[in-house]
């Protein structure tokens, strides 16, 4: 193993490989470690989703759209089949409340330039007409799209290590070197690299990195449960959420308060269906540690919410089921920038159900920061130092 | 949630004995089983079983199957029946389907008693109607009373592929070929020659190249092999037939021991990932047990004594029996095994069980 580089990125997720591709597309010379194999973490127990009208209008948002934006010629780009596919999406709504909030949410996306509406039931029966009659109606953007998200990180790595980068499977950093408040370098399982820059970009994991420098990151591992289904023809129309997976990901003290098991996992309904055929139904969002079981209540809470919405599914047959460890933050955006106090060292983590969506944009606003000094928006709302304002305490 | 003591899962031969014996020792147990009726391969069994009269050598599968559904039936072991396992969760919550309904049974203990699947052969034509394992074959002609087809050819010469060919002679099909890669037949003598004397060409050092067919088999090419195992050109043979039965070894079904998170040893003697499990059939996951095919493939023999040794063992755990009469019973139970596993096969296995065994001791691992 070469002893020196200039950038060393921890994790072989979508978000490590990225980075690496973006960086090394801009002459960087990096290396990349991963503990286990590309895509073994979140980015290879996910759904396929790229979805912008789940993004609270904002920053988020903001990045949502450049990705999707880069999203479009990427395929071509990496010259890797990803299985993008511009689809559109639906957020089915329940209750009149919900369509209160729901509206507000529209509107405020529209004023940032999404293509986004709001249907009534007849309207979202006749792009999807498996909805149970009970719904009010639903969103629509044409927007949304869907990616293998597996061959998307083989992708970036792929093309990564064709512009030179070293990508370094089954090797697992356990230290991290610095002096004077400047990184050194970093010890692997497989000996020492010098190097200038450190990248974060370890997901659920990150917080353990930031530990080996003394760092506190406020990103939880949160379990999220996914149910395949047998290939069947098609039947699920471009990315379908709940509303109430919204109110999940945003209010996390709602659930842990409710009595309810379901809500109280954190269900609320994710569907799509992949190119194959095979549907993928989710999601649980739980605070379980770095537990990576799939449990019987997880199971049947979905399959309770999803049949719920779309009854049409009671009909298929299950072959498999997963759980993936989404990184969460307390505000829900991710980490992306460098840490003030120990220069050299950046986090790019923290995405929890977006990684996918943002994982371009993230790993080019990575290299434009570390190549240019700055990006095309103003960052300062992603850096970790957001939380220490907020909290002395952290 | 219904709550059972002792949960087993397969009532095939080494689960009926696991049941016998926890349900004798007085605890409570349920079966599960994904079938319509209990005994897994035993009722498709119509040969005499080997061993001594310990063994109950003389008599037929079938006979022994019946034997031991009454046993459980007298104990008042709970069977339930058309009810697959999908999953083992935490605390031992099993979930199952039955009659088209998700439910789920909590045990204290649990026995995987999973049997085995056939392996599969890949070669152009081998998803043809009328290509099928020789244990599905079987189950036709013996349970079902179905001929599978008219003129057949036997892959593989253990002793599945000599009993089955034989079978299936029996059964008024003719069979025409039984095919061997290997330079010698692999099964025992005495089912060889059975097939022989009914006068079954017997191809050695030979496998199939291709199956020829429209919608459905219509002919086999098979191809002869030289010492490195590669076909030789022009020795290529067209067989008219309308049954391709494959018997190519067995692996365990063990997804439910992955699931429930076993540790696995690699033993290609035994046929793949094995979850490693000491002398008392346990894995380790404490409480969890396992016995028959699932740790190892061998024949129905072993399988029930293995069924037993997790039975008494389990029984133990629970308190049903003392360390003392415990030991006693298994004792005699490991001097049966033992003997089954004599001979240039039994041997083979009995060394890559110990090894295996070994392996819950801190043993090297085994390649």
């Amino acid at each position: 193993m070469k002893k020196t580089s200039e950038i060393v990125i921890i994790g072989g997720g979508v978000i490590g490989t990225s980075t690496a591709y973006y960086l090394t597309k801009r002459g960087k010379e990096v290396v990349l470690f991963e503990k286990n194999d590309l895509a073994s973490g979140a980015s290879g127990a996910c759904d396929q989703d790229i979805i912008l009208q789940s993004k609270n209008p904002g920053i988020h948002l903001q990045l949502a759209m450049k990705s999707a934006e880069i999203y479009k010629t990427l395929e071509a780009e990496l010259e890797h089949p990803i299985e993008y596919e511009n689809t559109g999406g639906m957020i089915l709504i329940e209750t009149e409340e919900e369509l209160e909030i729901m509206r507000d949410f529209v509107k405020r996306q529209q004023q940032v330039g999404l293509e986004v509406e709001i249907l009534d039931l007849k309207q979202a029966r006749e792009l999807q007409p498996g909805l149970s009659r009970h719904l009010v109606g639903s969103t629509y953007s044409p927007q949304d799209a869907h990616v293998n998200s597996m061959e998307l990180t083989l992708g970036f790595a792929k093309a990564a290590r064709k512009q030179g980068a070293r990508i370094m499977l089954h090797t697992e950093v356990v230290g991290i070197k610095q002096r004077n408040g400047r990184v050194q370098g970093v010890v692997t399982s497989r000996g020492d690299v010098d190097c200038e820059i450190v990248i974060n970009c370890a997901g659920a994991w990150a917080p353990k990195i930031a530990e080996m420098i003394g760092l506190t990151i406020p990103i939880k591992p949160r379990r999220g449960q996914i149910i395949v289904t047998e290939e069947v023809a098609p039947y699920v129309m471009g990315d379908v959420l709940s509303a109430r997976y919204i109110v999940a990901k945003y209010n996390p003290e709602i659930l842990e308060n409710s009595s309810d098991p379901g809500i109280k996992l954190g269900v609320g309904l994710s569907l799509s269906q992949t190119q194959k055929g095979n549907i993928l139904i989710g999601a649980t969002r739980e605070f379980v540690g770095y537990n990576t079981d799939v449990t019987r209540t997880g199971l049947k809470e979905i399959l309770k919410n999803a049949t719920r919405l779309v009854p049409g599914l009671k009909g298929m047959n299950i072959i498999r089921m997963f759980a993936g460890l989404r990184p969460y933050t307390p505000d829900g955006l991710p980490i992306i920038g460098p840490v003030e106090g120990i220069e050299g060292f950046f986090v790019a983590a923290g995405h929890e159900g977006d990684g996918i969506a943002l994982s371009p944009v993230t790993g080019k606003i990575v290299s434009d920061l570390i190549v240019d000094g700055k990006t095309f928006i103003d960052v300062s709302r992603l850096a970790l130092e957001r939380f220490a304002k907020n909290n002395k305490k952290a | 949630m219904k709550k059972t003591q002792v949960a087993i899962i397969g009532a095939g031969p080494a689960g009926l004995a696991a049941a016998i014996e926890i349900a004798r020792a007085g605890g409570e147990v349920t079966l599960l089983d994904e079938n319509h009726k209990p005994g897994g391969q035993l009722f498709k069994q119509i040969h005499k079983f080997f061993g001594s009269g310990e063994h109950r050598a003389g008599i037929r599968g079938f006979k022994i199957g019946e034997q031991l559904l009454e046993d459980t039936e007298k104990l008042g072991v709970n069977v339930l029946l058309d009810s697959p396992v999908y999953s083992i969760f935490e605390d031992f919550v099993i979930g199952y389907t039955h009659d088209g309904r998700e439910k789920a049974i909590q045990a204290e203990r649990i026995i995987l008693a999973t049997g085995a699947s056939e392996n599969a052969l890949a070669f152009p034509g081998c998803t043809l109607p009328g290509v099928m394992g020789a244990g599905a074959a079987q189950t036709m002609i013996n349970v079902h009373r179905v001929l599978p087809g008219k003129k057949i050819i036997m892959v593989g010469s253990g002793n599945v592929g000599l009993i089955v060919s034989y079978q299936l002679l029996q059964a008024g099909a003719d069979v025409v070929a039984l095919i061997e890669a290997a330079p010698e037949i692999g099964g025992y003598g005495v089912h060889a020659s059975k097939i022989r004397r009914a006068g079954v060409a017997i191809y050695t050092s030979h496998t199939i190249q291709e199956v020829i067919g429209e919608d459905s088999v219509e002919g086999a090419v098979i191809v002869g092999l030289d010492e490195e195992w590669r076909p030789i050109k022009g020795t290529e043979k067209f067989i008219e037939v309308d049954t391709v039965c494959i018997a190519v070894g067995l692996s365990p079904l063990a997804e439910l021991a992955w699931l429930a998170g076993c540790e696995f040893a690699f033993v290609p003697s035994l046929g793949g990932h094995i979850p490693k499990h000491d002398r008392n059939m346990e894995t380790t996951i404490k409480g969890l047990y396992v016995a028959g095919d699932l740790t190892g493939i061998e024949e129905a023999s072993s399988a029930m004594e293995e069924g037993r040794l997790a039975g008494i063992a389990c029984a133990e755990s629970l308190g049903l029996y003392s360390e003392e009469k415990a030991r006693h019973l298994k004792e005699k139970v490991w001097a049966r095994l033992d003997a089954l596993r004599t001979g240039p096969f039994g041997e083979r296995r009995r060394d890559a069980k110990r090894k295996l065994m070994d392996l819950m001791e801190g043993g090297a691992d085994i390649g």
